[in-house]
């Protein structure tokens, strides 16, 4: 471990700079929350803000991009395919742990399975991770609930824990290891590991006066959500309330669905375009021929948490796809997020077990 | 990759959003956290609005027409000079001009002082707007703003929250999410609708009314209040005038009559009105147009609160809301026949006429059309358009208008070029440009003064923050307004003027200025009946993804397959039957059937649903065969987009 | 999960030439196709049961199932035209070209059914998916016990394969049981529902296997009959529909449940689909 003090981040930011484009959450004028972004300017990064409003997975899976594109023509019957060049050296810096560890889920879900995404694979290739341990949490997060966080266990070149005027940074491979002595950076003393664990001790212990938006204790209901006992009705009282807009997908960092769709140009080209997609949707199972397996919205609600929550799902990622980053609670027009649907699933539960 | 902030261009909510640009084109977008009215959220409308401003199916070239009518592109100079020399053959009731509601203020304001002053017209409109005018009217009147009385930003502060007939979750779904999370801190949810919609579902109380029964309703809990002496007497005394006429008027409606024609039990009318009464503070939301309400139904709705006190004050208002981003901005800055800028209604010979009420009159004056980025008027007009001398269309996407137009004239896209846009809640927010348009572009404000040019008219502006200067001292309420200000926030609330520097969030009954007015409602109770011949009542409303023909829902993936996912399951359209209902006719689902009426029919697909009580059905505004073969004969109300109930009978086929 | 793909064309597609189309029943056209490449033409082995992802330039990719025997079968796609794509297709002539990725899915079981009864029961064109297994059980013809196809459509002029079929009816050893839903004037063959013709066929249940693909109400009602007869319903398999993007287990449209339909699928038991999780 070593020491970087909080004024010097730009340096950190400047130095990574020189190899990787950079994103991490930067503050926009008008207010509200951080976004995490690219920056264009090293010094715009701010690792003192709060958790950014988007997740930062647009880094890895972007909402729009062309894959591939190619030409046809039907006179000459020539058909031309070319595949987009993807790869970008990257620098995520002031990740933090919930995000980190849906990028991780997102590294399993890609990356592992019987295929790997090759565009997925593209983007994560060349990536420089530099995380940061929430000293404090956020009224929206959970993450304690989820177990990813609020320090980053894996996944990491470098971790960052605030202490006082410093940063402790750890150090999690060879690229890490280099940046350090790149920035020239004094090793930690002796107690700087136990003086991290305090500090991730007092974060967690916040929680309870802190994280005050979202209280979902999920692991109640993961079995019950498994086990598929969860009446109809419950997930018709949350389908009511849902607007169909997608926001939680879009903004959640485990969530991959994408949608392929073949946009033509006006140059006769066509664009191979893969964007954000997700089970939300009515349109989003429907068949050709007009047979819709999923339709009705409270059945969407049921995928949906069945994929966040259920025990059979979490085998594609090896832990719960909730990290408890607290963002589809803050999105969605419905007030149906993760934390809620969890609070009236347990109601249901008590019910249950009160006859 | 850089994000810059600006307002969804969809509906008339206005939310914020953050655009994505990368490579001169717009790339993603998302929804922006610190936005006062969407707080961080979208619809899918919203969510996918990069799909439509990246859209390759643009109209990129002026066009003329050649030999065998086809059009080809030529020069801006000289679709410019061809456009101004044709349209100058033409004057009075033989030109019209279509504006668009999505336009922005700057380009709506320079099209209609174009058509005003350049070519002496005041057939300038917007067409499907009779209900927003109508509102418009009753708040002008009653209370000195033509718009909404309360703001979108104090949803969470009102007590109680009347929807009245609009299905808003669908509309403008982030408006709907504001009032669901009112509900659920507390505040109470009453829906007044002829149909079970989303809100209804999420409201604690839904008053079921019969079709075309809202005025009914609403005059019923109106006489209750002021029965019972549940006025706000002081409010009454020291803020408005006008009450003893209305509590006279009601004491000569039949209570009775008005209840049980509304479909409605004497409780449930007493509960709302008693709720109204008790409410520290209460809103009131209802929409324009197919789905909306009348003038008697609007000057209701705004005595019946004025009479218990909810306007002006924190929390409180009457608020029309607009299904499209810049409706409030156009009647604002003149773009509608009914209204000058300011607005202040049109009269006399200032009021003209729109393309519609002009083809309506046979044989038509009409021989010219200039038309602003637009796909429904060919829905209902287009044999009448094709035999019009010379239509000029201006648009930014490729749209089946064109193949109309003898003239073509593209225009700059709302992230191509400058312009602000106000909202429901009268909030004036500006979209600055943020990738350039397809080469020699340019916005449609250009377009117009360059025709004008053609024309003679010495207009000297430089740019839309120009043309923004001249609205502001040609329209009072827009007085104060400068794109710095407007760039500081997240735009401002007019009447922005040497009283209200920084924009004004509600009317404040005690700053108003003048004393709230209870507006006649006039005694016509019409109450649409079903018949043998006719036995059932149709109702006609919107949905989230249809805009008259969707064209610009075309342009995109998401919430083009969401539309398809409906249309193509009922390619014809469909009607919302009864599960009862559909047993009786002996018709399941998807099955095809005639819609029948005294002056027309259309053959649609039948979808059940429990949303709609027997003896009631429901179509969307989308279907083709609608419009022509089905609404049009069916009478001149329906043809004005009020709240429209037509008796029909429906055919197995 | 399927085993090796590793030949697979995973994300950019191979572009293919299409020999030769021919109409079959209203709206289904048969495309032989064969690679531009020919070290991809050498390399694309598939198994039956496995599909593909068809892109058809400037319209767009969709998901179609092989058709052809793995063995010396000429490769060819048998397509309905039902959507955007599909139409699209359906202009392209011989001498066209598509794209292809693939081959996709965990394929019908072969090697593990070697020795068993093979019953093959389709409704419509749910015959094409099934057409790989037919053609390659009779390749192996010796191998397998009693072999029975029970196959229907609404109408005479709906029967996919009218001359494949006729072979087959004349073929030692393959029982061919064909019924239309209504009679006809001229159809001689048998008039009913697929599900009828079960009981009368007098199916083997001890080490059997039955393949089962139609529309979803002849599908329920013919494994109602089979498990009746005495099917174990691990002994029953079944090939599912989904709409598709990627082909290759990630965008999770063809989700069901715990399974994704384009890599653990497209062919599962009905013991399997019972406990998908999800209605299919």
């Amino acid at each position: 471990m070593y020491i970087l003090p909080r004024n010097q981040v730009p340096a950190l930011t400047a130095a990574l700079a020189e190899d990787y484009d950079l994103y991490g959450p930067v503050l926009r004028p008008g207010g509200g929350d951080p976004m995490f972004e690219r920056a264009a300017d090293p010094a715009a990064i701010r690792m003192d803000a709060a958790i950014s409003y988007n997740p930062p997975k647009s880094a890895v899976f972007p909402q729009a991009e062309r894959i591939l594109s190619y030409r046809y023509d039907r006179e000459s019957r020539e058909a031309v395919l070319v595949r987009d060049d993807l790869v970008r050296p990257k620098a995520l810096v002031g990740i933090r742990a919930c995000d980190l560890t849906g990028l991780l889920c997102l590294d399993r879900f890609y990356l592992g399975q019987e295929y790997v995404d090759e565009v997925y694979r593209d983007h994560r290739k060349k990536m420089f991770i530099v995380a940061n341990t929430c000293v404090r949490p956020f009224p929206q997060c959970f993450c304690v609930c989820t177990d990813s966080g609020p320090a980053p266990r894996e996944g990491f070149d470098v971790a960052l824990t605030g202490v006082g005027d410093d940063y402790l940074f750890e150090t999690g491979s060879e690229k890490g290891e280099a940046l350090a002595r790149k920035l020239g950076l004094k090793e930690a003393g002796p107690d700087a590991a136990a003086l991290k664990a305090k500090t991730v001790d007092e974060s967690i212990a916040r929680f309870d006066a802190e994280a005050t938006e979202n209280k979902a204790w999920i692991s109640r209901v993961m079995n019950r959500i498994t086990m598929g006992f969860i009446g109809n009705d419950v997930w018709e009282y949350i389908g009511d309330q849902c607007f169909e807009c997608g926001a939680c997908s879009f903004v959640c960092p485990t969530c991959s669905c994408f949608n392929i769709e073949d946009v033509n140009t006006r140059e006769g080209g066509t664009d191979r375009m893969r964007s954000w997609d997700s089970c939300s949707f009515e349109g989003y199972t429907r068949m050709a021929g007009d047979h819709n397996p999923r339709k009705p919205v409270e059945d969407r609600r049921n995928k949906r948490f069945f994929c966040k929550l259920s025990f059979s799902q979490s085998k594609k990622y090896l832990r719960p796809g909730c990290v408890g980053c607290g963002r589809c609670a803050r999105v969605c027009p419905g007030d149906i997020g993760l934390p809620n649907v969890v609070t009236y699933i347990r109601r249901e539960i008590t019910k249950a077990g009160a006859k | 990759m850089s994000t810059h902030t600006g307002v969804c261009n969809f509906c008339g909510t206005g939310c914020g959003h953050l655009l994505e640009v990368g490579d001169g084109a717009v790339r993603g977008v998302f929804a922006s956290p610190g936005h006062p009215v969407s707080r961080g959220r979208l619809c899918v409308r919203g969510w996918h609005i990069h799909e439509l401003l990246a859209t390759e199916d643009r109209i990129v070239a002026p066009q003329l027409p050649r030999a065998c009518g086809r059009l080809d592109a030529v020069s801006y100079e000289e679709a410019i000079g061809a456009a101004a020399e044709r349209l100058s053959r033409y004057s009075g009731d033989e030109i019209a001009f279509l504006a668009s509601p999505r336009a922005s203020n700057e380009d709506n304001y320079l099209m209609a002082k174009l058509a005003r002053t350049v070519f002496r017209s005041p057939n300038i409109g917007l067409a499907s707007d009779q209900g927003h005018a109508d509102a418009a009217d009753v708040l002008l009147e009653g209370a000195g703003i033509p718009a909404m009385l309360g703001a979108l930003t104090e949803i969470r502060k009102a007590g109680l929250i009347l929807v009245v007939g609009a299905d808003i979750a669908k509309l403008n779904p982030i408006v709907g999410s504001e009032i669901h999370y009112a509900a659920r801190g507390g505040a109470g949810l009453v829906t007044l609708s002829p149909r079970s919609t989303q809100i209804a579902k999420l409201s604690g109380t839904h008053l079921w009314t019969r079709p075309g029964t809202l005025r009914l309703a609403l005059a019923a809990v109106a006489k209750v209040l002021v029965e019972h002496g549940w006025q706000d007497e002081s409010f009454l005394r020291d803020r408005t005038e006008g009450f003893a006429d209305f509590a006279r008027y009601l004491s000569g409606l039949d209570l009775e009559t008005l209840t049980s024609a509304a479909g409605l039990a004497p409780a449930e009318i007493e509960d709302l009105a008693l709720r109204l009464s008790r409410a520290p503070s209460a809103m009131a939301f209802f929409s324009s147009g197919i789905s909306g309400l009348d003038r008697a139904s609007v000057a209701l709705l705004f005595d019946l609160f004025l009479a218990a006190g909810k306007i002006g004050r924190e929390g409180s208002g009457v608020n029309p809301i607009t299904g499209i981003c810049n409706i409030v901005g156009s009647y604002d800055v003149g773009a509608s026949n009914l209204f000058l800028p300011g607005p202040r209604r049109a009269e006399g010979p200032a009021a003209g006429r729109t393309p519609r009420q002009l083809l309506a009159v046979s044989p038509s004056p009409l021989k010219a059309l200039v038309v602003a980025d637009r796909d429904e008027e060919i829905v209902r007009h287009a044999d009448k358009i094709k035999g019009l001398e010379c239509v000029v269309y201006v648009g930014a996407y490729d749209n089946p208008f064109v193949d109309f137009a003898h003239i073509v004239l593209p225009a700059a896209s709302s992230a191509e070029a400058d312009g602000t846009y106000t909202n429901a809640e009268r909030r004036i927010q500006l979209n600055r440009r943020k990738v350039d348009p397809p080469a020699g572009v340019l916005p449609a404000w250009r377009i117009y003064a360059d025709i004008a040019a053609r024309l003679g008219a010495s207009w000297a502006y430089t740019s839309s923050e120009s043309v923004m200067g001249e609205i502001a001292s040609a329209v009072p309420s827009y007085a104060g307004v400068t794109y710095a200000k407007l760039e500081k926030g997240h735009g401002l609330q007019w009447p922005c003027d040497a009283r209200h520097a920084d924009g004004t969030v509600r009317l404040d009954a005690g700053d108003a200025g003048r004393k709230l007015r209870f507006v006649a409602a006039g005694s016509d109770f019409p109450v649409p009946a079903a018949s043998a011949d006719f036995p059932f009542l149709l109702m006609a409303g919107k949905a989230t993804y249809f805009w008259h023909r969707n064209n610009i829902m075309k342009k995109t993936q998401i919430p083009k397959r969401e539309y398809n996912a409906l249309l193509l399951l009922y390619p014809r359209g469909f009607v919302e039957i009864a599960p009862a209902d559909a047993k009786t006719l002996g018709v399941r689902d998807r099955a095809p059937v005639n819609v029948v009426a005294a002056g027309g029919s259309m053959r649609v697909a039948v979808r059940i649903s429990g949303d709609v009580k027997p003896g009631t059905v429901y179509v969307p505004y989308f279907i083709e065969d609608m419009v022509p073969g089905f609404l049009n004969a069916a009478g001149t109300s329906i043809d004005e987009d009020q709240d429209s109930t037509i008796p029909v009978r429906i055919e197995k086929v | 999960m399927s085993g090796s793909n590793a030949g697979a064309i995973v994300t950019v597609p191979e572009i293919a030439v299409i020999d030769e189309v021919r109409e079959e029943i209203e709206d289904v056209r048969t495309f032989f196709f064969s690679f531009e490449k020919p070290e991809i033409a050498k390399s694309f082995r598939i198994k039956s049961g496995q599909f593909v992802m068809c892109t058809v330039f400037g319209a767009g990719e969709f998901a179609v199932s092989l058709p052809f025997s793995p063995e010396g079968d000429r490769p060819h796609l048998s397509v309905r035209q039902v959507g955007k794509v599909t139409r699209a297709l359906h202009e392209l002539k011989a001498g066209d070209k598509i794209g292809l990725r693939g081959p996709f899915g965990n394929g019908f079981p072969f090697e593990a059914i070697r020795g068993k009864n093979v019953i093959y029961v389709a409704g419509g064109i749910g015959l094409i998916p099934l057409r790989s297994s037919i053609v390659h059980v009779l390749q192996h013809r010796q191998d397998f016990g009693r072999i029975l196809l029970i196959y229907g459509s609404k109408s005479s002029q709906e029967l996919m394969y009218r001359d494949m079929i006729a072979k087959w009816q004349a073929t030692e050893g393959f029982e061919t049981y064909i019924t239309i839903d209504r009679p006809e004037p001229g159809w001689k063959g048998q008039v009913g529902f697929v599900h009828t013709l079960v009981g009368p066929a007098k199916v083997p249940v001890e080490n059997t296997i039955a393949f089962v693909c139609g529309p979803p109400l002849m599908f329920n009602s013919v494994i109602k009959e089979l498990l009746a007869a005495g099917l174990k319903d691990d002994a029953i398999v079944s090939t599912l529909e989904r709409h598709m993007k990627c082909g290759i287990g990630k965008c999770q449209h063809c989700a069901i449940g715990r399974t994704l339909v384009c890599t653990d699928g497209p062919v599962y038991t009905y013991r399997q689909i019972t406990t998908l999780g999800e209605q299919i």
